[in-house]
């Protein structure tokens, strides 16, 4: 870690000095504990600001759709880098604009997770190779890190940023085997009501901040439809109608488009299930279209394009 | 506790189209309780922010005076949901209004000097209310000017009472468009340059300006280089709003809210203010 | 002084719930929020501070202002029953202060949260735990603090002691309510002043306002709108924020007006009909924020809009801290 957080701040004082870029975005230490925050640096000077740890949960490529003309350079997980692929698939940036600083990701640590299995506040953090050491008032306890990654890195399968132009780090070996879908099986087995009911009880938690939207990369429109007011599809308030509707379409306008980083779930403030319909999604474009987003720059969308095999059965024909 | 978000009962009396492009239209309102029209009391550059059932509410500058007593006159353009519904309007239609909102022109400050009003375009509104009292008080108010131009001779508002305004003795009435048409004999020029030519005296002199904010980018550097000094140059902005009451943040410019501390300010005050506007 | 054991806390809560709606800290899933109780059983008391800020409890997320059909209109500002609010923390108690001058100032009286002010009785408790977050002393509160509150409640053990701090809080005490003796007062005091030691976190407000008045058009606000989002956590979470939308939802002409929290960075908050934004990009948005907490509040209303609580800080999800910022506009 020390070594790759070394390299980092070595590369992006190399960039800058050579005024290859206009600026680096990184992560920093957080001003919490178990927390790293996103950082812009202008200056050489800056660089040491830059950090690696087990807390660098945010998704960096949320930032490169305002970036408008500049240079950028950007700090990328396995899952950070598909979404480089895809906003340059769905041209919302020019590869010539980035150059993509990879860092080979071994999951980063649910923070919410280790904050509940704890009694008071964490004080003190310390992070060694495989483990996490956190002291409090009363407490002293180690955890397992492989233990407690967040639900979306338990089941990646690209762990190695697709493209790179600076690579830091040991490559992480795949776990081809994992079944990233599996929780997806779990709740189909569920009767329609009964998924019914755990989404809206979900979704009944939502406060309408969009902090979601915000964090996701793909979501850059510059008028999102819930601020559409002619035709107005929903409302502002807290009518659960208007929650599923939010959650549903955001949902389906995720569709060929979500790498599944998590930065949603991670983002949400009321701790909703975000992933719940976006992995059912995912699920069925790999199973009709055999697509995964942000690995081939060939490959447009499949909701942005068609083949003339694509099935047709579900046009009613009529008859 | 009167409940400030309830809109009072109002129809329609009248509505007139007042632009060749049919985007301007004037509605006058009637009160449909008699006690709301005699508990309305108002002044020139207030505002009321026009509910239509089911499409919401919109804000609108009072564009007739408090002495025109058998309705309340609103110029709407038309340019979304609000407005549209309220160019759909016909004699005896119900909506609301809330008000009145803001404040108004320092009609006080204003007695015993002389006057000059500058207006562009569909900003005339609160213009209107201003002249029809000041006409109607003449003797307190020294020498009175208007100064009102538009894109085309079709576009200016309340065309006949500016022929009847132009016709008077105790009125200075200077009328101009940007592009004039076969008929039109008036002045052709932008209201900057008008200003120039015609040169208001600040002498003793307080100035109205309401227009859009490329008018009154130009035209107050006129009126500065013509002696008038800032705290003498009242405005009346626009903003975004919903509330009208100072509550639900959005006016703001600094530390004022343009619906409850204004909307009219004048320049003295503007320039100690954040430019957000 | 009074105290109460907590048995009987909980019968006393028991028994308010016949004659008022009870709102009381809920636990779901880890997550604390304000919610009507059916049952003193459905408190949790185990807790920092809620999610989301009591504030709701006065101004809702989502309010229906009133309904109409065919012109008639029908207001929804009657509070229908009496309320109780339980377990509020002296921090989110002060902000109902701070909000009072928005909602029930001098010029018009916003009916909806008048109401439900004055028809709510507010129990606070103490904080025995703040968190290194917690920075309520640096803007003239305290974990005790008995602002805004018609009862503070402290913890000493198997105990409550009463602090009734008005002649509203006074009405609803029963015989159950006894007289705290000398040692029970000095051990609440101590726990006050152990408590408050524990604050560590320390703001300096103090020329904040008057570093700001120079700073309209610094690049500052380039670099600290960088890395935010433009959600609208920290706006929805803070107990002294107050922004709202006011939409009509209905058909032909029937239907309701609500209205629902909005936040300044939103896009569009301050944009026209005719298609010009006074704040058109994330700089402007955020120096809004900053400036409205911290120097235009202060102008009209002699206060910061911020009590500490830390919310925003906790839960910006590329952790933003507004402790920094100041301390850099300070600093800048």
């Amino acid at each position: 870690m020390q070594e790759v957080q070394r390299k980092i701040r070595e590369k992006a004082r190399n960039l800058l000095l050579a005024g290859s870029v206009d600026f680096v975005i990184g992560f920093e230490e957080g001003a919490l504990l178990l927390r790293a925050s996103p950082v812009f640096i202008h200056k050489e000077n800056d660089v040491e600001k830059l950090i690696w740890d087990s807390f660098c949960e945010n998704n960096l490529a949320a930032y490169l759709t305002k970036i408008g003309n500049k240079r950028v350079a950007v700090v990328a997980k396995g899952c950070d880098s598909r979404s480089i692929v895809a906003l340059i698939v769905e041209g919302q940036i020019k590869r010539e604009q980035i150059v993509v600083i990879g860092i080979p990701c071994q999951g980063m640590i649910d923070r919410r997770r280790i904050e509940k299995e704890v009694e008071g506040e964490i004080l003190e953090v310390k992070e060694k190779s495989d483990e996490i050491l956190v002291k409090g008032d009363s407490f002293e306890k180690v955890f397992k890190k492989e233990d407690y990654l967040y639900p979306s890195c338990r089941t990646c399968k690209h762990h190695n940023p697709v493209i790179s132009d600076i690579l830091i780090g040991k490559e992480v070996k795949e776990r081809a085997q994992v079944d990233e879908y599996a929780e997806v099986d779990e709740y189909e087995k569920k009767s329609v009501d009964e998924r019914w009911d755990y989404f809206n009880k979900e979704v009944n938690k939502c406060i309408r901040c969009y902090a979601c939207r915000q964090a996701c990369p793909m979501c850059y429109c510059e008028e999102c439809f819930v601020d559409n007011s002619y035709p107005r599809w929903l409302e502002k308030g807290l009518d659960s109608s208007d929650l599923a509707v939010w959650h549903i379409i955001r949902a389906y306008h995720q569709a060929g488009r979500c790498v599944d980083c998590g930065s949603c779930e991670r983002a949400c403030p009321m701790e909703i299930n975000l992933r719940f319909l976006t992995k059912k999604i995912n699920k069925e474009v790999k199973n009709y279209f055999n697509f995964k987003t942000g690995l081939d720059f060939a490959i447009p969308p499949p909701l942005a394009t068609f083949n003339v095999e694509d099935r047709q059965d579900f046009i009613d024909s009529g008859e | 506790m009167r409940n400030p978000y309830l809109p009072i009962p109002v129809k329609v009396k009248k509505t007139f189209i007042e632009s060749e492009d049919r985007m301007l239209k004037t509605l006058d309102l009637i009160f449909l309780n008699k006690e709301n029209k005699e508990n309305f009391k108002f002044m020139p550059g207030q505002f009321c922010e026009i509910s239509l059932w089911g499409k919401g509410e919109a804000p609108f500058g009072i564009a007739s005076s408090p002495l025109e007593k058998d309705y309340l006159r609103f110029t709407v353009n038309r340019v979304g949901i609000v407005t549209t519904a309220l160019h759909y309007l016909k004699e005896g239609d119900g909506l609301g209004i809330r008000g009145p909102l803001g404040n108004y022109y320092p009609i006080e400050l204003f007695k015993g000097k002389n006057i000059v009003i500058i207006g562009g375009g569909f900003a005339f509104t609160t213009l209107r209310a201003l002249t029809k009292y000041l006409l109607a008080y003449r003797e307190d108010f020294k020498d009175i000017t208007i100064i009102y131009g538009a894109r085309t001779p079709g576009m200016l508002l309340y065309k006949e009472e500016l022929k009847e305004w132009e016709r008077r003795e105790d009125l200075k009435v200077c009328i101009t468009v940007d592009k004039g048409d076969k008929g039109w004999q008036g002045l052709v020029g932008f209201v900057p340059t008008i200003i120039e030519r015609k040169a208001p005296s600040p002498e003793d002199a307080y100035a109205v300006i309401c227009g859009p904010p490329i008018m009154i980018k130009f035209t107050l550097p006129k009126l500065i280089a013509l002696g008038f000094p800032p705290e003498r140059i009242y405005t009346s902005l626009e903003m975004r709003m919903k509330c009208g009451i100072g509550k639900c943040g959005r006016c703001n410019i600094g530390r004022f809210y343009v619906c409850k501390d204004g909307p009219v300010f004048n320049y003295a005050q503007l320039e100690k203010l954040p430019k957000e506007y | 002084m009074k105290k109460i054991s907590k048995e009987d806390m909980n019968r006393f809560i028991q028994s308010l719930l016949s004659d008022y709606t009870v709102y009381a800290p809920v636990n779901i899933d880890g997550i604390f929020s304000f919610k009507p109780i059916t049952n003193f059983q459905g408190i949790d008391l185990n807790y920092q501070n809620s999610k989301k800020p009591p504030k709701e409890i006065f101004f809702p997320q989502s309010e229906t202002m009133f309904e109409y059909e065919k012109g008639k209109v029908t207001s929804a500002e009657k509070v229908s029953r009496k309320r109780i609010l339980l377990g509020i923390r002296p921090c989110d108690a002060k902000a109902n202060l701070l909000l009072d001058n928005v909602f029930a100032g001098e010029d018009y009286q916003d009916v909806y949260y008048i109401n439900k002010r004055e028809n709510t009785i507010i129990i606070g408790l103490g904080c025995r735990r703040p968190l290194s977050t917690c920075f309520c002393t640096s803007f003239g509160g305290s974990p005790f603090s008995r602002d805004g509150l018609d009862i503070l409640l402290i913890d000493i053990g198997n105990k409550y002691i009463v602090d009734v701090v008005t002649d509203k809080g006074k009405e609803i005490l029963t015989d159950k309510f006894t007289e705290a003796s000398e040692e029970e007062v000095k051990l609440a005091e101590k726990i006050k002043r152990e408590t408050e030691k524990r604050i560590k976190s320390e703001v300096k407000i103090e020329g904040v306002k008057e570093k700001l008045d120079t700073m309209f058009e610094s690049p500052f606000w380039d670099k600290l709108s960088e890395r935010c989002l433009r959600c609208a956590v920290c706006s929805y979470l803070c107990p002294t924020c107050h922004c709202f939308d006011i939409a009509d939802e209905a058909k032909d002409s029937q239907g309701r007006r609500i209205r629902n929290w909005d936040s300044c960075m939103f896009p569009l908050f301050t944009l026209q009909t005719s298609g010009h934004n006074p704040r058109p990009t994330d700089k402007e948005r955020m120096r809004q924020r900053v400036m409205h907490k911290f120097n235009y509040f202060i102008g009209n209303y002699k206060r910061a809009a911020c009590v500490g609580c830390g919310r925003c800080i906790l839960n910006c999800p590329v952790n933003i801290d507004i402790r920094k910022v100041l301390k850099e506009i300070l600093t800048s």
